[in-house]
């Protein structure tokens, strides 16, 4: 039974293609409304899952379902609810930005296709363009294209897959502020499939793991900090200088020139070490290194190895 | 099907060749030689010079002498002079596999950039990833290849048949074209033989890995018609009503057997792999 909550659902899903497994007995669940990290990388079976989950192409063995549809029997209904970019999947380049963005408005039977495609080329910052042709466009001009062609049916679902790569800082700043907004006005569920850590560990409320086309962990950030980040490391910045590996019970693992780095077991033990640090001089910030999704994802990975 | 994706589908192709000089600038240069330069430099050189006097004449008169008895026969031999005798039978007979030729090249150069182009474009996955069912897909395709090869070999058609009898009616007295069964090789052979093109396009294409390769192997597909018109020369096909009719119908016989195979594509997963992975 289809749960709303749940709006897009993996049972099992094995894939192969020439006998060599891609996807390796995947389950996950992703809510209605949320933005998932869905992350691992290159040649992991991300885009495979993706393409598995609009029905493009079909799995040897498991169950899908998507928006309540089946995409391996239902697959246009799945695919009238959502919206993709992939890197593997172009538009037209002798074609314009508008061009573009009409002819898909027709693939995807958008009602009032001129006004909804003036609406997105202003939404995505496409306007000035909207009459030159796509194989001239940058390649941040072509991704935004890309998700304003993924939008034209004002999609339930929004699958981006890699959809900040070789953008510059600020472009890919601007699409994850746009993705977030999406998100929140519209109450678009997004499937952001990505290998750039740091970008979306603000931006996701849930992240999936995936090595291999097998699932290796999924929660929020905080469960899955508080599960695999067991120990953490705190680097506080001060005039104090101290010499050998210990201070007050606590462990230094580096220090530098203004900088001291202490490895800690639990959080917990921050106040206490800060408070002790204090009472011996003065201390300017302190910051928890690693405890970051980029950790996290090397800390899953190798325990799961 | 889906007709407004279909009609979505059919324009963008249309639209891209038809914007793509090096594209269409080939494809109706050769077309246009058969349908105004050829007529041209047949008829005004009859009507102001002496054939019988040119040495390769008697060659043709040979021919003549062999026609078997019938309508061709009778109508060549009404006339009372050479010159007519000659531009008759080579305006509405000699000429015709031309007009065989157009559909197949114009069928081949879009049904290659239709099919192989969206694959070397990386657009055909975009194109899986939308709500249109592969019939619809396949369909618009197939027409948006077909429609303009069929309607540029009927223009060219119609272009030849103004040049011929604007030229020859000074000749004539009367309008000589069309006749015999160039309604025949039109409306029922070409059409099947552009088909049979757009088909064995589909076929290349799900083979090679572009629009450059397929085109060049879709090449093979004119060599037959080159055999029925060097086989026309020759006098052996003097081409009758009858052989037409079976002609046509041997051709939308195997397209029909080409639409049951290219059905086993109609699956996404399958296209897929076989196109995009």
């Amino acid at each position: 039974m289809y749960l709303a909550q749940e709006i897009i659902n993996l049972e099992k899903v094995d894939k192969s293609f020439s006998g060599i497994p891609v996807i390796d007995n995947l389950s996950f669940t992703v809510r209605r409304g949320e933005i998932l990290g869905f992350l691992g990388p290159n040649g992991t079976g991300k885009t495979t899952t993706i393409r598995l989950l609009n029905g493009v192409i079909t799995p040897d063995t498991g169950r899908l379902t998507v928006a309540g549809f089946d995409p391996v029997t239902a697959g246009d209904e799945v695919r009238k609810r959502c919206g993709v970019l992939t890197e593997s999947a172009a538009l037209y380049g002798p074609m314009t930005a508008r061009e573009n963005l009409l002819f898909f408005a027709e693939l995807y039977a958008v009602a009032n296709p001129a006004r909804r495609v003036e609406e997105l080329l202003d939404v995505c910052g496409l306007l000035p363009h909207a009459d030159k042709k796509v194989a001239v466009f940058s390649t941040g001009m072509k991704k935004r294209l890309g998700i304003a062609k993924a939008l034209l049916h004002q999609p339930e679902i929004l699958f981006l897959d890699e959809p900040t790569t070789g953008l510059d800082p600020e472009g890919a700043r601007a699409l994850l502020d746009y993705i977030k907004e999406l998100n929140q006005r519209f109450a678009v569920t997004i499937v952001l499939a990505t290998h750039l850590l740091p970008q979306v560990e603000a931006l996701c409320h849930r992240f999936i793991f995936i090595d291999r086309g097998r699932l290796l962990a999924e929660g929020t950030f905080a469960e899955l900090a508080d599960k695999y980040l067991t120990t953490l490391s705190l680097q506080v910045e001060t005039d104090l200088t101290i010499t050998g590996t210990e201070f007050r019970g606590f462990l230094l693992e580096k220090s530098t020139p203004g900088f001291l780095q202490f490895k800690l077991e639990r959080k917990e033990q921050i106040p206490l070490l800060l408070k002790e640090l204090l009472a011996t001089g003065p201390v300017y910030s302190a910051k928890i290194i690693g405890r970051d999704l980029e950790t996290l994802y090397f800390r899953i990975k190798e325990e799961k190895a | 099907m889906n007709k407004r994706a279909a009609k979505a589908i059919i324009t963008k192709d249309i639209k891209a060749i038809s914007s793509n000089i090096q594209l269409w600038l080939p494809m109706i240069v050769v077309p246009l030689f058969f349908s105004l330069v050829l007529p041209l430099v047949l008829v005004l050189p009859a009507r102001f010079t002496d054939l019988s006097a040119i040495g390769n004449s008697d060659v043709i008169m040979r021919l003549f002498s062999q026609l078997p008895p019938g309508r061709l026969r009778e109508t060549i031999f009404a006339f009372p002079a050479v010159q007519q005798q000659i531009v008759y039978f080579t305006v509405n007979y000699l000429f015709a596999p031309f007009f065989l030729l157009i559909p197949l090249m114009t069928a081949s150069v879009i049904g290659a950039n239709s099919f192989a182009g969206e694959k070397e474009r990386k657009t055909l996955e975009t194109l899986l990833f939308a709500p249109l069912d592969l019939n619809t897909l396949f369909w618009a395709k197939i027409l948006a290849a077909f429609l303009p090869a069929t309607l540029l070999t009927l223009i060219c058609s119609f272009l030849y048949g103004i040049v011929v009898n604007i030229t020859a009616y000074p000749l004539f007295g009367r309008l000589i074209f069309p006749e015999g069964n160039w309604f025949l090789l039109l409306l029922w052979v070409s059409p099947a033989l552009s088909l049979g093109t757009v088909f064995v396009n589909v076929f290349i294409s799900a083979k090679v890995k572009g629009f450059q390769e397929a085109f060049q192997l879709s090449g093979l597909v004119i060599l037959p018609i080159l055999g029925l018109f060097i086989g026309q020369l020759f006098g052996i096909l003097l081409v009758s009503s009858v052989f037409l009719w079976w002609f046509g119908a041997a051709l939308w016989f195997i397209n029909f057997l080409l639409l049951k195979k290219c059905g086993r594509f109609l699956n996404r997963d399958q296209l897929f792999t076989s196109q995009v992975s």
